[in-house]
């Protein structure tokens, strides 16, 4: 999952919010926002992710039960088609896309005036310091 | 899982493997289904029965045929294929190269090794009419007609030869293996003596 910005901007501590859209911007009071366009946008935080995961494959198993008994009861291949593909088709409308409602549980990002407060530690100094510590003992 | 594609990527492979399973199901149970079909075929009529100019016998004929094939369509078949099969044997001392049956070609092995053997024993099974069954509700049915294939002879065994008609099917599922299976039907003798004339 690596190249993505936002890990190295949640690296960083700053907002995971990738777009400069009015949704991230803090004025998203001005405009509306249906779920369909926060689900374009925003991400989802990790209970929802798991949430989403764990709905995927309950879904996917249960239209393939649900599919294959109605074919076998009703005697007809094309009907266990048909349902299986409705199953695939609403399991992918509900677990893809970013709804809000895997999004309830938002992680608290540090704001980027707090973040520069505390810089993050330089690791040149202490290379430099272990590497000088190594010459005082070698010569002794 | 973070980003919208990684999942879809995840629901189309687990779509996919469920998918196989729900197909693999489907063709599991259709080895359950024992089929009991009836089938009665007779010849009306041999309509010729002559010695080609290149030197095989060939026969043609009129059959009369009814058969209930709905015992072996299940909810997985795609179509089935049936073919009237005649079936006679032949001791020749010539070498021929055509159709040896797998029952000959271990006989056939089998005289090699003694090397006095010399008259080899062959299994014809020639097709004299096939069909093909999509339906269920079309497979029960009753034809009188002339046969789609002559039974040729690659030689001149045919007079007064003893056939034996066997029915063949071929069950092709939606999901799953072909499914073969023969009923041996009657048996009808063929002329001394060639009909007509070539």
């Amino acid at each position: 999952m690596a190249g993505r910005s936002e890990f190295s901007a949640s690296a960083r501590g700053v907002s995971n919010c990738s777009t400069q859209s009015y949704l991230c911007r803090g004025d998203s009071h001005v405009f509306p926002s249906s779920p369909v366009l926060k689900a374009r946008i925003n991400e989802m935080d990790w209970q929802g992710q798991k949430h989403a995961e764990m709905l995927m494959q309950i879904f996917l198993v249960f239209s393939a039960v649900a599919a294959f008994g109605a074919g076998y009861l009703m005697h007809d291949f094309r009907l266990m088609m048909l349902i299986y593909a409705g199953g695939v088709v609403l399991t992918a409308l509900v677990t893809v896309p970013n709804w809000p409602y895997f999004n309830r549980h938002p992680l608290k990002w540090l704001d980027p005036s707090e973040a520069e407060k505390h810089p993050k530690p330089q690791v040149s100094n202490i290379t430099s310091s272990s590497s000088s510590k190594k010459k005082a003992s070698k010569n002794k | 899982m973070h980003s919208a594609v990684q999942r879809a990527n995840t629901a189309a492979t687990i779509a996919a493997i469920l998918l196989a399973t729900i197909c693999a199901a489907a063709s599991f149970l259709d080895a359950f289904n024992s089929p009991s079909l009836q089938a009665h075929v007779q010849v009306v009529k041999i309509n010729r029965f002559r010695r080609q100019l290149d030197g095989n016998d060939e026969v043609k004929m009129t059959l009369k045929m009814s058969m209930d094939l709905t015992s072996l369509f299940t909810w997985n078949t795609k179509q089935v294929f049936v073919f009237l099969a005649a079936e006679y044997e032949t001791d020749t001392n010539s070498l021929n190269q055509v159709l040896l049956n797998y029952i000959s070609f271990l006989y056939l092995l089998i005289s090699i090794s003694f090397i006095s053997v010399l008259i080899y024993y062959f299994f014809f099974k020639v097709s004299l009419w096939d069909h093909i069954v999509q339906e269920k509700e079309r497979a029960s049915f009753q034809v009188k007609v002339p046969t789609k294939y002559p039974l040729i002879d690659q030689g001149t065994n045919l007079r007064g030869k003893k056939v034996g008609l066997v029915l063949h099917w071929h069950i092709m599922p939606i999901s799953g293996r072909m499914i073969q299976g023969k009923m041996p039907l009657s048996n009808f003798s063929l002329p001394d003596s060639y009909t007509t004339r070539s």
